[in-house]
């Protein structure tokens, strides 16, 4: 590498090094400065005279997508240019020819890069875990929220294993179960809920660690969620909720009494609660947690997300605040919750994409209070995705293996994170092999 | 007497309803699993045409036309669609010490791969922690060429150490695992001399197993494609990453484009190429000469790890989809993907077939038409217009990807469901 820096740059730097002498020894010469500057002069007129090539200042410019962007208000046609990391400008008509790379995405949809609130991406640990790049990237998610598969004990290991070396940004909810998701035996610990363990460690890693998740807790009391709380208060961060209703311990009670204001209830439309009469109406207490400032996440996984459910909770007016995977090993292969699938299956329960996209970009953002995420305003971490909206038959699979059939789906076909397109299943941004010049050595 | 007849005859009756019931039981559930009225490729039984495939427990009860579906559990109507054995990767990274690796589940069954094996990710060191974590926990079925280096695949300096290569012990680990190995890999060693492939051979030699080859051109220092695939590689032994320029020199850089000579007689000696597509060595320059000639890949694989997943997107149904492009028929690229790589492994007709009887593997496919581009290894595109893509997926007899829930019942006719069989 070293030999090879030398010889690129070696002599040219000799070269300016000669020059600068000469120079500097001509200029005490009167007749030699008239000179040059006369050759200067005619060199100037030469090169006004030639058509100059317009400066490749963009290096990425999505040209006239349908740019849904709810943080900055933004509907509509929208060129978007990328230089270095961050997003540059977003206006019409910005000239193709200022761009080193131009992808014309006006066939697609093209939003801010998703926030994903609920995943596990803890791929070293424990083995219902997912890698990062593989399904969040793939899915226009450009920020995965890993919910509580590793507790503080594990978090470090988690950092150092996976967060640290995905291209896609993973942020956290730390598990108040100190050791982490790793099966009920540990998870029905008492001991194993360590409030001053998990404060700490999120006052560590503040920029990753996003909040505090409880979850698969099954003894009959409230410790798991009183511990949890407890760490959420003093650490000032936001809690994720995972809950089994228990005789002692309803679900009216957990949103209404034990969550705050901002705390996120997730896997909402799963079987375990009875928010619905007998006449499909949502129960009082359920306008009454929202009202009081309560989150509702989908968290799709392999056994939370049921359209008997759903359906008619979002006929009836009760649509989520956010909308999230759970994608792990399980929910990834008959249910299909990964972040396009999901979107697509609200899409098809009624949702416009405009609130689709609300409840992926800007409302994750605000509810882990990372407002900087989840927008394409100018100057901002260029986090960009783009969606192929298709028209034709499909179905989807929801949690129980019962079948919604729609007709339309989304498909996600570029990712852009941090100003690199790390996603182009359509190789929109792709060269012709035709066209590419001497690629191999066999052209 | 006379008041008596009607009871015995009805007791006759009984009887004869007795004898026939079992018959009415048993016909009720011949089948768990009916495909009915897919286009059937299996090249190993030689079907290609509508038929239906019946799945009773984990194997293959039935293929034929027109099967009753009284008789099935479950019946999944495949009008329109492909049915074919599951796929057999050859070359696939499920278990990457310094981890580019990929989950075999999430990676594999979705894209209709049933039985894949790791090619060369672990050696004789670390081949029980492999089993352990990744093989033993899946369900798909991974199998594997252990790497001829006992750590495996961990990076340059310790693929180079040549004191970490040994016959013997590999042999060891083979003769454990004899189901479980299949075959020798040698990778990534570019030092001049031949010691790698000599090594591997000799593990090959000691267990009756083939070795599978990644390993760079060095012909001005004496290590020539020639002498590779003629003289070292025996009948049977793989050369992988083979429309890769790097590799293999198929084609002449001089003489216009045209295949070596050499090429044509490793391929009579038996020598076999795979295809093993990855992040480089699969580029269409090379694909497209070298298939203009009519010098197939021998089998098709995907070489799919974290990098490989989201550059070009290799699964088995998107290279398929690719040779498609240059030609290939569907159900030729369907052979090279199912049961020529499971002879290659000594796996068939164990596996690669829907033969009566075998495991009940399966892919089905969908045959798209459209406008459609595909990536080679350097992200350079060939457009076309047809795409394969995987919907279903059966792994011993269990559904475990289903992409349009075509076996699933509608959610608004399943009453109060929890979990649907």
């Amino acid at each position: 590498m070293k030999t090879a820096w030398r010889f690129r740059y070696g002599p040219r730097q000799v070269t300016m090094t000669r020059f600068r002498e000469r120079s500097a020894f001509d200029f005490r010469n009167t007749r030699a400065r008239h000179a040059s500057c006369a050759v200067l002069a005619l060199l100037a007129v030469c090169l006004a005279a030639l058509p100059l090539p317009a400066q490749q200042i963009i290096d990425v410019l999505l040209k006239n997508g349908h740019v849904i962007d709810p943080h900055n208000e933004r509907n509509g046609r929208f060129d978007i240019a990328i230089v270095g990391e961050k997003i540059f400008r977003v206006e019409q008509g910005i000239p193709a020819s200022h761009a080193k790379k131009v992808v014309d995405v006006s066939e697609f949809y093209v939003t801010p890069g998703l926030i994903d609130l609920h995943t596990h991406f803890d791929a070293q640990g424990a083995w219902l875990n997912l890698q990062p790049d593989h399904h969040a990237l793939t899915n226009g998610v450009t920020t995965a929220v890993d919910a509580g598969s590793s507790g503080w004990k594990g978090f470090e290991t988690f950092k150092e294993t996976t967060i640290d070396k995905a291209k896609t940004r993973v942020l956290a909810l730390l598990n108040i179960v100190a050791a982490g998701m790793y099966g009920p035996e540990i998870e029905n610990d008492k001991d194993e809920l360590d409030v001053e363990g998990a404060v700490k460690m999120v006052s560590k890693y503040p920029e990753i660690i996003v909040g505090i998740k409880t979850a698969h807790y099954e003894p009959p009391d409230w410790e798991a969620v009183d511990r949890a709380v407890e760490a959420a208060e003093q650490s000032n961060t936001v809690l994720m909720v995972d809950f089994r209703p228990k005789p002692d311990r309803d679900y009216p009670e957990l949103i209404l009494e034990y969550m705050r204001p901002g705390d996120l209830h997730t896997h909402m439309y799963s079987r375990n609660f009875s928010w619905l009469d007998e006449n499909k109406k949502v129960k009082s207490y359920m306008w009454a947690a929202r009202k009081r400032g309560v989150l509702f996440d989908v968290g799709h996984g392999n056994g939370s997300f049921y359209f008997r459910i759903a359906v008619p909770a979002i006929k009836a007016g009760f649509l989520p605040d956010t909308i999230s995977t759970d994608i792990h090993k399980r929910s990834i292969m008959l249910p299909r919750a990964n972040m396009a699938t999901t979107m697509s299956k609200f899409l098809n329960m009624g949702l416009t994409i405009e609130q689709i996209v609300e409840r992926t970009t800007v409302n994750p953002a605000k509810s882990i209070r990372r407002t900087e995420l989840g927008t394409l305003s100018e100057g901002a971490e260029a986090d960009i995705a783009v969606f192929r909206l298709k028209r034709g038959k499909f179905g989807f699979l929801d949690s129980g293996r019962a079948k919604m059939v729609g007709d339309k789906k989304l498909f996600c076909v570029l990712t852009v994170r941090k100003g690199e397109i790390v996603w182009d299943t359509e190789g929109l941004a792709a060269t012709e092999f035709t066209q590419a010049g001497p690629y191999t050595n066999f052209r | 007497m006379n008041d008596r007849a009607p009871v015995v005859l009805g007791v006759i009756a009984l009887c004869f309803l007795w004898a026939l019931a079992p018959v009415n039981a048993a016909f009720a559930q011949i089948y768990d699993l009916l495909l009915k009225d897919a286009h059937v490729i299996d090249p190993a039984n030689e079907i290609d045409g509508l038929r239906d495939v019946a799945v009773k427990g984990n194997r293959i009860a039935r293929v034929a036309a027109n099967l009753d579906p009284a008789g099935a559990t479950k019946t999944v109507d495949l009008k329109g669609l492909y049915v074919t054995p599951g796929f057999v990767d050859l070359h696939a990274h499920p278990y990457l010490c310094n981890s580019g690796s990929l989950f075999p589940d999430d990676t594999w069954l979705t894209t209709g791969t049933t039985t894949i094996v790791a090619c060369g990710d672990a050696g004789w060191r670390n081949f029980d922690d492999f089993k352990k974590t990744i093989i033993d926990r899946s369900s798909t079925r991974v199998l594997a060429f252990i790497n001829i280096v006992g750590r495996g695949i961990a990076g340059g300096k310790a693929e180079h150490d040549i004191s970490d290569m040994e016959p013997k012990k590999t042999a060891a680990k083979i003769n454990e695992y004899p189901d479980l190995i299949v075959g020798i890999k040698t990778a990534h060693y570019s030092n001049p001399d031949w010691i790698a492939i000599d090594r591997s051979i000799e593990a090959g030699r000691l267990t009756n197993r083939p070795i599978i080859v990644d390993s760079g051109i060095l012909t001005n220092i004496g290590r020539s494609t020639r002498d590779k695939v003629l003289d070292k590689l025996r009948p049977g032994d793989m050369h992988t990453h083979f429309y890769n320029d790097r590799q293999v020199e198929i084609i002449s850089r001089f003489g216009g484009g045209k295949v070596h000579e050499y090429m044509w007689e490793a391929r009579r000696r038996g020598v076999l190429f795979d295809m093993g597509h990855g992040a480089g060595s699969f580029l269409w320059p090379v694909a497209t000469k070298a298939m203009e000639q009519g010098y197939p890949p021998d089998t098709i694989s995907t070489d799919l790890h974290q990098k490989s997943v989201r550059a070009s997107q290799p699964d088995m149904p998107n290279c398929i989809s690719k040779m498609m492009r240059l030609g290939m028929p569907l159900r030729e690229a369907i052979r090279r993907s199912t049961v020529i790589p499971a002879e290659s492994i000594d796996k068939f007709p164990e596996i690669g077939t829907l033969g009566e009887g075998k495991i009940a593997d399966i892919a089905v496919l969908a045959v798209e038409r459209g406008i459609f581009s595909f990536k080679d290894a350097w992200g350079k595109k060939l457009m076309a217009d047809r795409r394969a893509h995987a919907v279903l997926t059966v792994r011993n007899g269990e559904i475990v990807f289903d992409e349009d829930g075509l076996a699933f019942p509608l959610w608004s006719e399943a009453g109060d469901y929890d979990k649907i069989p």
